[in-house]
């Protein structure tokens, strides 16, 4: 029997719906445990119901395919969904807490053709899908974002190399009393690692672009506008306005969605020099923040030079930004700026084009983005696993030697799907690189 | 004038014993050559069968009816099992053995083997037309078979190196195999260049027991074979000493000398089992290594000093052997040499061990690239038999991973090749739990009997066994009330009084009760031997995880379901990377799952596999 398995089968970060997948023989039995309706499910029958994703749900249509009409020819049930990648991503999580696998490059598409769905013409068009998105996979492992998290699961996994090759040295070196290995080492390395592994898919979880969106500073010098902008930006999207409770940061903040995607915008008021204390302590805050921005927008009024005010802005931004021109409406006065984009926040000339350009310069590849959010669903979920399972160990932990290795192994073998090493012969070589063993 | 045979095996160690044997007893009229009569079934080295893992393996060799086990138990000097405590899985006997008896006893059995013919002969070339393969000997003789199976050990082209002497032979001065290895080639095979040693034999006369740990044999003895009733006895102790930081003094001073650093010794020596001056240099923070001097036999004072494998001139041997506690005065009748010899690439071999370049020609042992008699009997009696199927016209067979460490260690090196000799270990076997010493015979004795080597006497008992151990497993489901025996039972053994009703088998799963402890108390399993209520106990207890490891093994069998057809052609196909084509290609795998463990494959690769297997077999079938 195949095992369930889900993807999100649209690329992320575009387009207003997005689909979540589900192939297996149990596909319609987890898709019910997240989504209700009151309609009856029928074959190739869209139906409209709540999914529900633990902390809300969401409005959603669902459509049962049932084997072997449909693409895999198994069971198959997609949900179309709107709200961008935050829901999706939250709603594939919640199918793999319920059961479902994530899919493995290519895999629907692989049960298909194993199924006679795809003819043997288009086996090529199999491997292809397979390849490129185990490449895709590949980049999205060495990326920055996901690229820490497997060198952070790296270290793990050696320190579980290290234990398990002093425990196995001692049943298979039996003879060399000084290869004992004393028990409570192994409770504490493994503690260590769950608090370790805890802690990265604390970390990891809270991977900005995903959940919390795309960070975008506004700053500049007072009265060139900063508010119009904001508000000309999030203006004509459905979004939420806030301004960040009391005045702990000098920002005000406001959200809205770009294609699919939440982009988070700060309005970092007055960033001058300044004597005064308090100033200070605000300004110091602006400046971490920038320090903490994806996108920094520089705006200045383009009715007039720079002056000094603007000039010590600039003095601000260590890392690279765009000069967004306000009032284009009226005179210009400025002199052609690096990066420029002019616009009016009052008459929305350019908005729209100022929006494509914070896009298009965070979310760069639109297969890349959504593989980054799948490439990191996956290694979170083997990162889960593994936790799992060293809970699990510790109700275990009075067997014996042998028992204890075979569920570390386990453990480690999860880690090994993230890191890409599972080869037994690396724990040999670490039993012989640190043990002085043989005749 | 040409001899014919059904099947030659060149090469009468272990490996090559266990071969002949296994062809001879299924019937084939069955050459054996040795270059010694003196040197069958020799053991070169330690003078002990088993240990950690090779314990499993000789009891895997007695259950497909192989005969290291029967042999061992036999000239048993004294027995142990090592591991007690760490669990059953990893728990393996260990013997020290008679070197001179074991050897006499095998060599009896072979003697006496109706279809099997035991020669003196050095091969020096090999010819094959047709479907005839050509055995030339040194003295011109000319020999016939369909099959031959080659088990030289470390013969080929061999020399041994004590300081700047070497000297071109064979183990303990018995004469090597000069051209054989140019006759290898010539039929394309690759061969690469491996070293072992052996440690000193001194008079146990010259040593002062006073100064050392005894370390005695086990009072509950235990056999390798299923067969052997007469239980072994403990004769001899063996004892424990330590070098110190004198010795490592010595050692340090001369490392100038030493051909294994020298760069004298170009062989690639095995990592688990490093010469002294080795163990030394890279682990210069530990200022003592343990001794472990051995019995080598009980006709004579020679002791084996386990872990004390040299190459240094024999002048600072002695030196360094003086500075250990005990050893002081020790008189040195074999000095220690490591030696060096040729064997071929083990990826050239198929998983039933026969050539994939040269049909019939099979190869087993320490020509493969292993180490270790255990190692190379599992070989032998696995090539003998797939060389006996070839005759017959039968598919091979093929043990997997989840059967017998067997099939681990074949798997491993015919999949990955190997670097250095290739030491069997427990933690190689991802099924360990399910690959215990202890059921070495419910594992493999259907399939030795399926083959032909499992005759009735052993036969009659295996299901005797079985059916005992069926029945005991009905027994303990029988639920019972507690009463006050059953309440007195768990307070005596310190668990809690279950409530209504328990189980047998629920009682057992208590960590504090056995299977013994409950025949002791309720006499339910009367009748039954020992080994029957340790398995009882041992699958009762571990149940949950046994059933674990099922799953997994279910897994791979799947992927192992998925035969490779074998004229797939890599080079052919579009979508693979060419270096995974260019692996694939050279161990040429039987299925996926053999593919999915060559290194640098990964799981993508294989996903792109499946996918192309498919089309060809589908393109193939419309044709």
């Amino acid at each position: 029997m195949n095992t369930t398995i889900a993807a999100i089968s649209t690329p992320l970060g575009k387009g207003a719906i997005s689909i979540v997948r589900m192939s297996g023989e149990n596909a319609l039995k987890i898709a019910l445990k997240v989504f209700s309706c009151s309609q009856k499910i029928e074959p190739r029958k869209m139906v409209l119901g709540n999914l529900n994703l633990g902390q809300g749900s969401e409005k959603c249509l669902m459509v049962y395919f049932k084997a072997p009409f449909s693409y895999t020819g198994e069971d198959v049930v997609e949900f179309q969904i709107h709200g961008g990648i935050v829901v999706t991503r939250l709603a594939l999580e919640k199918l793999v807490e319920n059961g479902a696998k994530l899919a493995e490059p290519g895999e629907f598409t692989k049960r298909a053709f194993e199924n006679g769905k795809i003819s043997l013409d288009e086996a090529e068009a199999v491997v292809n899908e397979i390849n490129s998105e185990s490449e895709a996979q590949l980049k999205i492992a060495l990326s920055s974002a996901s690229g820490k998290l497997l060198k952070q699961t790296k270290k793990l996994q050696n320190n579980l190399t290290e234990l398990l090759a002093e425990i196995e040295v001692s049943m298979d070196y039996p003879e060399e009393d000084e290869n004992e290995i004393v028990r409570d080492k192994i409770f504490s390395v493994l503690k260590q690692t769950q608090n370790e592994i805890d802690q990265t898919i604390t970390n990891a979880e809270s991977l900005r672009f995903a959940k919390n969106g795309v960070n975008v500073a506004l700053v500049g010098k007072t009265n060139v506008g900063k508010s119009s902008l904001l508000n000309a930006l999030i203006g004509e999207e459905k979004a939420i306005v806030t301004s960040t409770k009391g005045t702990t940061r000098d920002v005000v903040e406001a959200s809205c969605d770009i294609e699919g995607v939440r982009f988070n915008f700060y309005d970092t008021a007055g960033i001058r020099e300044s004597k005064n204390a308090i100033e200070k302590i605000g300004i110091e805050k602006s400046k971490k923040f920038l320090a903490e921005s994806d996108v920094v927008l520089f705006v200045v009024d383009g009715s007039a030079d720079l002056d000094d005010d603007d000039k010590n802005v600039l003095k601000l931004l260590k890392k690279p930004y765009f000069v967004v021109v306000n009032k284009c409406d009226k005179q210009r006065h400025l002199k052609k700026q690096q990066n420029e984009i002019e616009v009016s926040a009052l008459t929305g000339q350019n908005i729209e084009k100022l929006k494509k350009t914070i896009f298009d310069s965070v979310i760069k590849d639109e297969i890349d983005f959504s593989s980054s959010i799948v490439g990191n669903e996956r290694q979170l979920d083997h990162l889960k696993n593994a936790s799992k399972q060293i809970k699990s160990f510790f109700r275990h932990k009075n067997e014996s030697l042998e028992i204890l290795s075979m569920l570390i192994k386990s453990i480690w073998n999860e880690l090994g799907k993230i890191t890409g090493e599972t080869e037994n012969e690396d724990i040999i070589s670490m039993i012989f690189s640190k043990f002085c063993v043989g005749k | 004038m040409k001899e014919e045979y059904e099947a030659i095996v060149v090469g009468a160690g272990h490996a090559g014993c266990e071969a002949a044997l296994a062809l001879a007893r299924k019937g084939h009229k069955t050459l054996l050559t040795t270059i010694s009569l003196d040197a069958v079934a020799f053991l070169a080295c330690n003078p002990s069968i088993g240990g950690s893992a090779k314990g499993q393996l000789v009891s895997e060799v007695d259950a497909l009816g192989g005969e290291m086990g029967i042999i061992a138990d036999k000239t048993t000097l004294q027995i142990r099992m090592l591991n007690r405590g760490r669990g059953p899985a990893v728990q393996s006997l260990r013997a020290q053995t008679d070197k001179t008896q074991y050897h006499t006893e095998m060599k009896k059995v072979v003697e006496s083997t109706p279809n099997l013919f035991l020669k003196q002969a050095e091969v020096v070339d090999i010819k094959q037309k047709g479907e005839n393969i050509f055995v030339k000997t040194a003295v011109g003789d000319i020999f016939v078979a369909k099959v031959v199976v080659f088990a030289t050990g470390v013969y080929l082209d061999s020399r041994i190196i004590i300081g700047s002497y070497t000297e071109k032979v064979g183990p303990n001065g018995f004469k090597n195999a000069k051209k054989l290895s140019s006759s290898l080639r010539k039929l394309g095979f690759e061969l690469q260049r491996f070293k072992t040693g052996t440690p000193a034999r001194v008079n146990k006369r010259s040593i002062d027991f006073s100064q050392l740990e005894v370390q005695p044999g086990d009072d509950d003895i235990q056999s390798f074979s299923f067969m052997t009733d007469k239980k072994a006895k403990n004769s001899a102790n063996c004892y424990l000493t330590y070098t110190n930081p004198t010795t490592h003094e010595i050692i340090k001073a001369n490392l100038d000398k030493a051909p294994a650093i020298s760069g004298e010794i170009k062989g690639v020596g095995p990592r688990y089992c490093p010469s002294i001056e080795i163990k030394i240099v890279r682990f210069a923070d530990k200022d003592r290594h343990q001794l472990f001097l051995e019995p080598e036999a009980a006709s004579t004072s020679e002791i084996y000093l386990q872990g004390f494998s040299t190459s240094m001139p024999a002048d600072i041997q002695k030196e360094m052997i003086h500075s250990v506690k005990g050893l002081e005065n020790a008189e040195i009748m074999r000095d220690a040499y490591a030696i060096e010899y040729d064997c071929i690439n083990p990826i050239q071999l198929k998983p039933s061990l026969e050539s994939k370049i040269c049909e019939g020609m099979f190869f087993a042992g320490q020509i493969n690239g292993t180490s270790g008699y255990e190692e190379a009997a599992a070989q032998g009696i696995i090539a003998g038999i797939n060389a006996a199927l070839k005759l017959e016209g039968k598919d091979p067979l093929i043990l997997s991973r989840s059967d017998a460490y067997i099939g681990v260690l074949i798997d491993d090196i015919v999949t990955k090749g190997t670097s250095e000799p290739y030491r069997m270990m427990t933690s190689r076997a991802e099924y360990r739990l399910s690959l215990r010493q202890d059921n070495a015979d419910l594992r493999l004795t259907e399939i030795g009997r399926k083959v032909g080597l499992v005759d009735d006497k052993r036969w009659k008992r295996f299901l005797a066994k079985k059916r005992s151990l069926e029945l005991a497993k009905q027994k303990i489901l029988e639920k019972m009330k507690i009463d006050k025996k059953i309440k007195e039972f768990f307070e005596k053994n310190g668990e809690n009084v279950p409530k209504n009703s328990i189980s047998y088998k629920e009682m057992l799963k208590r960590s504090n009760i056995d299977a013994f402890k409950i025949n002791k108390e309720f006499g339910i399993f009367q009748g039954l031997n020992n080994d029957v209520l340790n398995e009882l106990n041992l699958i009762t207890k571990f149940e949950g995880y046994l059933k674990q490891q099922e799953e997994i093994i279910e897994k791979m069998k799947k992927m192992e379901r998925e035969i490779i057809p074998e004229d797939f052609d890599y080079q052919k196909q579009k979508g693979l990377k060419i270096e995974t084509i260019q692996k694939l290609s050279q161990v040429r795998p039987l299925n996926l799952g053999q593919a999915s463990r060559v290194s640098g494959v990964s799981p993508a690769d294989i996903a792109v596999l499946s996918v192309l297997i498919k089309k060809f077999k589908e393109k193939k079938g419309e044709k």
